[in-house]
């Protein structure tokens, strides 16, 4: 069965909070969700993922954010952003990649945004923040209400346990 | 009465830059100088580290490239332990290498600098974006999508995961290519090639447009430095380093990458973040080289593969007297002869016999203090070099990246540029756009070459020596 829901949790690893969005999709990739969820922890969101999100109904961002209270969720709706430019442009904003996916497929998924705050960014942090890391299962709650799986699945269900 | 403009952040390139130029009375260009203006500084939170996470953690320098440093780590890392790796890993190492050659190189030209090309650098800079490039030439979007998908698929095939997979490890890699994978990738590659050699097709056209830029983008008589295999072929993961001079002269051939300190020699400015490296027999600022495709593509007897064959003799013609490609703006050419070359390399790689042989690494623990491990990264020559203590632990790094040899040679390049097109009395968004095009020839990654990640909007000022603005453009 093909996916039509994809999870994308993206940050950098080695700056402390930043690193929710991926270690999130870790963690989401260790259950046994359904064959229509498709999980990705990436370091940055890089254009190809456009035609992978062009394909998709749903598609859900995870990231940290400094403009939140350090643990706080947020979770908005996304819709494509030509003006959403990244300056550098080896990496994208959410936004962009769906302007993206509207101007080349001509379809764009219905988008979330579930931000973390996070309390420390440096470079060299392996681990998250004790505030952060209080986030991590509100946030994968979060992602499985968004996708309609109300019911966590069970300690048991972790692939591996 | 001096003026400075100063050009920042510099757009469509990866991490965070500011370009000045210092202007005399007359308006003319005095100086050129293109700062990096943040700091990372992974050389120095390495110390301390064990030598085994050093191909993890430097992998984090860059989302781009991240494969290209796995590599010269664990390069670095296999002569830490002092072992040669199994020949099928060796294989296996190139074709997740080629791979990423070609994703970066598709990014670079697809996506960065695509519009300029495509559009023209004096085209409204609302629409000079990769948009505007979707609206003209959408096929030509979709293409680049689709080349940079195949990229990272075969890394993620290759390696369990697109970003920072760690399957390549000291000694080789942690596991075999199954028939499954095998297949996989191999049925993917037609299609890319297909790609690359209608995009190379289409840019040749595109040629006789950019006479001018070509003449002045980094037209510059510099030395050219990169690996090239035992036999002067093309080389990107193994291999000795060459350099040529201007002229074309091989100048050093057969280098052990052991040796590069006897090459390369690294000196520091004050308004910039970024190394200076230089060639060392020649001194600083003499010594001034380039690496990357253009560099690579120069110093290559040939390719190796027919497509790509007949392409670099097509490259060779842009240089219409005897010698190397001394333009810059020729970047985009060898990048698109590369990624024909790295396809067609790849599909001879998987059929080799052994290529699914099972034996794939060779065990060791440290047996050496020192380790230094060279390839060649989509950008450039990728140098790391590691010193360990009895325990393992990490006691000194240098890390030389791409976009750092190639530091003097963009700065030379803007001078350039900015001599030919910069008009001291008036700002003109075309003319300002060129200096910063220069730049992208180069596809620098300033997370490699400083490891900051950031981003602003653009604002360039032309001051009087008062410190007064007498001009100003923006970029929200």
């Amino acid at each position: 069965m093909s996916a039509t829901a994809l999870v994308i949790g993206y940050g950098s690893p080695i700056r402390g909070d930043d690193a929710i969005g991926p270690l999130v999709a870790d963690r989401l990739q260790q259950l046994a969700l359904p064959d229509w969820v498709r999980v990705e922890a990436r370091h940055i969101l890089t254009a190809e993922l456009a035609a992978d999100m062009a394909r998709m109904a749903r598609v859900i961002f995870l990231d940290a954010g400094v403009d939140l209270p350090p643990g706080e969720l947020r979770c908005q709706p996304l819709q494509p952003d030509t003006s959403a430019l990244s300056s550098m442009a080896h990496f994208h904003d959410p936004r962009e990649l769906l302007a993206w996916c509207q101007g080349l497929y001509g379809r764009v998924p219905e988008a979330w945004l579930i931000t973390a705050g996070g309390a420390e960014f440096d470079y060299g942090h392996f681990r998250l923040s004790d505030t952060a890391a209080a986030a991590v299962q509100p946030m994968m709650q979060a992602v499985l209400e968004q996708l309609g799986l109300h019911t966590p699945p069970a300690e048991s269900a972790l692939i591996g346990s | 009465m001096s003026r400075t403009i100063t050009i920042e952040p510099v757009t469509r390139i990866e991490g965070h830059a500011r370009i000045s130029l210092q202007l005399a009375d007359t308006g003319e260009v005095e100086d050129a100088r293109f700062h990096l203006t943040q700091f990372r500084g992974f050389e120095k939170f390495c110390e301390g580290r064990p030598y085994r996470e050093m191909p993890a953690l430097t992998a984090r320098t860059c989302g781009i490239c991240p494969v290209s440093h796995l590599l010269a780590s664990n390069k670095a890392c296999d002569d830490l332990l002092a072992v040669s790796i199994p020949p099928t890993a060796e294989k296996l190492r190139r074709v997740m290498n080629l791979a990423q050659l070609v994703q970066s190189h598709a990014l670079s030209f697809f996506h960065l600098s695509s519009p300029d090309l495509l559009l023209g650098w004096d085209a409204d800079p609302q629409s000079r974006n990769v948009f505007g490039v979707m609206q003209q030439y959408p096929d030509l979007a979709r293409d680049g999508i689709r080349l940079r998908q195949i990229g990272q698929t075969i890394i993620e095939i290759l390696g369990g995961k697109k970003i920072h997979p760690t399957w390549v490890v000291p000694g080789g890699v942690s596991e075999p290519l199954s028939e499954e994978k095998h297949k996989a990738i191999q049925t993917m590659l037609p299609e890319g090639l297909e790609i690359a050699k209608r995009t190379y097709a289409s840019f040749k056209t595109l040629l006789p447009k950019f006479k001018d830029e070509a003449s002045h983008f980094g037209n510059l008589p510099t030395l050219f430095l990169s690996l090239v295999s035992e036999t002067g072929q093309l080389e990107h993961t193994t291999g000795l380093l060459r350099v040529k001079d201007a002229q074309g002269r091989i100048i050093e051939d057969k280098v052990p990458p052991r040796d590069y300190k006897r090459l390369i020699g690294e000196a520091v400015e004050d308004f910039s973040y970024m190394k200076f490296p230089y060639y060392k027999p020649m001194g600083y600022p003499r010594g001034i080289y380039r690496v990357g495709p253009l560099a690579r593509l120069n110093n290559a007897d040939s390719c190796g593969t027919p497509y790509a064959d007949v392409a670099l003799a097509e490259f060779r013609t842009l240089q219409e007297d005897a010698g190397p490609v001394a333009s810059s703006f020729h970047y985009h050419y060898a990048r698109l002869v590369e990624i024909i070359h790295a396809i067609e390399r790849m599909q001879r790689i998987l059929k080799e016999p052994d290529i699914l042989d099972t034996r794939v690494r060779a065990h060791a623990r440290g047996n050496r203090e020192e380790g230094i491990g060279v390839s060649e990264a989509p950008r450039g020559t990728l140098m790391h070099h590691y010193k360990i203590d009895e325990h393992g632990l990490i006691k000194w790094v240098d890390l030389i990246i791409a976009t750092g040899h190639n530091n003097l040679a963009m700065n030379r390049s803007i001078k350039q540029v900015a001599d030919a097109y910069v008009d001291g009395n008036q700002l003109k968004e075309g003319m300002l756009n060129r200096v910063e095009a220069v730049i992208r020839c180069y596809d620098p990654c300033l997370s490699c070459a400083s490891h900051a990640f950031g981003q602003m909007p653009l604002v360039i000022e032309l001051k009087d020596a008062s410190g007064e603005v007498i001009d100003r453009l923006c970029r929200d």
